[in-house]
């Protein structure tokens, strides 16, 4: 152990040499780094999270969407089936009376024609009858006489019938 | 290398002259004398600034190589510092006391380097000696220790700094001037008794036999150097934390 005062002396200036040297060379650009990496991971961070809080409000509004979405569905497809069902009761009621309507006029159209056939098959019946009387009575009753005594006849044959 | 063996044995059998002869590589300009520590200090200040600035030269935001264990470094003791003083008082006292770590880790590694240590003293052939295994050198470390520690409890406390010279009582005044002393002794003394016993041991050992023998003890100073390392500079920021450190009840 001696004194050795140029040693000393130049440790001493050393050390503040390195020091500089490395602020310059290590601490500096290292720490710069590093905050530099601790602030990249909490923007980072920061934004992940921003995106979940924006995503999970995204899900709760379309599940709020999809929600009214499904009652108006409801809501149509129910007002549609009312709908049909009023229409489908309409148009069976509606043929109901037709029906019901065209039933009754030809009904009508069948009396009438029974009517006009009775009538006409009356008169073609009388001068069948006059004809064949004529054949066989031949003449020996005026025509007066004998269409008197035909209708007679057709009457009693009506009222029998 | 016979040779070699004759001059080691001689040397162990005669540690007088082996002393007289520790600064035969020295050289001067007037009264500055260039010693071989001072040259090697500076070559390992060359060493650390070189690895730092290749380091660093080129950053990259995922970290590879060089550059992560610079960073690893750094964030490990700046981690370490800041369970004892803080995050911010860690940041600011960080360069100042990685800075001793760094120069004395390497200083006391540069004594394992061939060619490097005492053991090659003796027959004047030793390129190297490490720093810190001369009290000038730790001494001065220690000074820096001395005077960092009043500089920035005054720039952190203002005059109330001095306060604690009286506290907890008065009378206690010398003593703690005493410890204000005996802290920066104790930090030289402790760094090169470690260092300087470790090469001594190395040289006595190597000069009964060079091949192998020393070996162990060389292992063991790997250990021993990133010890004393770590002590120098855990001691260092407890003084700078207790000299900065503003109390509730101030």
């Amino acid at each position: 152990m001696q004194l050795e005062w140029s040693l000393a002396l130049g440790a001493f200036v050393n050390f503040f040499v390195l020091l500089f040297l490395l602020k310059k060379f290590l601490y500096k650009p290292v720490l710069a780094m590093l905050d530099k990496r601790r602030e990249e991971v909490m923007s980072n961070m920061q934004k992940a999270e921003d995106a979940k809080n924006e995503a999970e409000g995204m899900l709760a509004q379309y599940t709020e969407q999809m929600k009214d979405a499904r009652n108006e569905a409801q809501e149509i497809i129910s007002n549609a089936t009312k709908i049909g069902e009023q229409t489908k009761t309409d148009i069976v009621n509606q043929a109901r009376e037709e029906a019901a309507k065209l039933s009754a006029k030809a009904q009508e159209e069948i009396q009438r024609e029974k009517a006009q056939a009775i009538d006409e098959l009356r008169s073609e019946v009388a001068n069948i009858a006059v004809l064949a009387a004529e054949k066989i009575v031949a003449k020996s009753i005026n025509v007066e006489d004998h269409k008197a005594m035909v209708n007679n006849f057709v009457q009693e044959v009506g009222e029998a019938k | 290398m016979k040779k070699v063996l004759f001059s080691n044995i001689a040397y162990a059998s005669d540690a007088s002259t082996a002393i007289a002869t520790f600064n035969s590589v020295d050289f001067g300009f007037g009264p500055l004398i260039i010693s071989t520590e001072l040259v090697t200090m500076w070559a390992v200040m060359l060493v650390i600034t070189v690895i730092c600035y290749l380091g660093t030269k080129n950053m990259q935001r995922e970290p590879k190589g060089l550059q992560n264990v610079l960073e690893m470094g750094v964030e490990m003791l700046l981690n370490f510092l800041s369970g004892l003083m803080g995050k911010k008082r860690a940041r600011m006292y960080l360069p100042f006391l990685m800075t001793f770590f760094i120069l004395i880790l390497v200083s006391n590694y540069s004594g394992l380097l061939p060619m490097a240590g005492h053991a090659w003293v003796e027959h004047g052939t030793a390129i190297y000696k490490p720093p810190t295994s001369n009290v000038n050198v730790t001494g001065a470390l220690a000074f820096i220790v001395f005077l960092a520690v009043i500089y920035y409890g005054v720039k952190a406390k203002g005059a109330s700094y001095f306060k604690h010279f009286v506290e907890p009582l008065p009378f206690l005044l010398p003593i703690n001037i005493l410890e204000q002393f005996t802290r920066p002794l104790s930090l030289a003394l402790r760094l090169y008794g470690n260092v300087y016993g470790e090469e001594m041991v190395v040289a006595a050992l190597a000069g009964l036999l060079p091949f192998l023998l020393p070996l162990p003890i060389q292992v063991l100073g790997v250990l021993f150097g990133a010890v004393q390392a770590f002590v120098f500079t855990l001691l260092a920021a407890m003084y700078l934390e207790e000299a900065t450190a503003i109390h509730e009840h101030h």
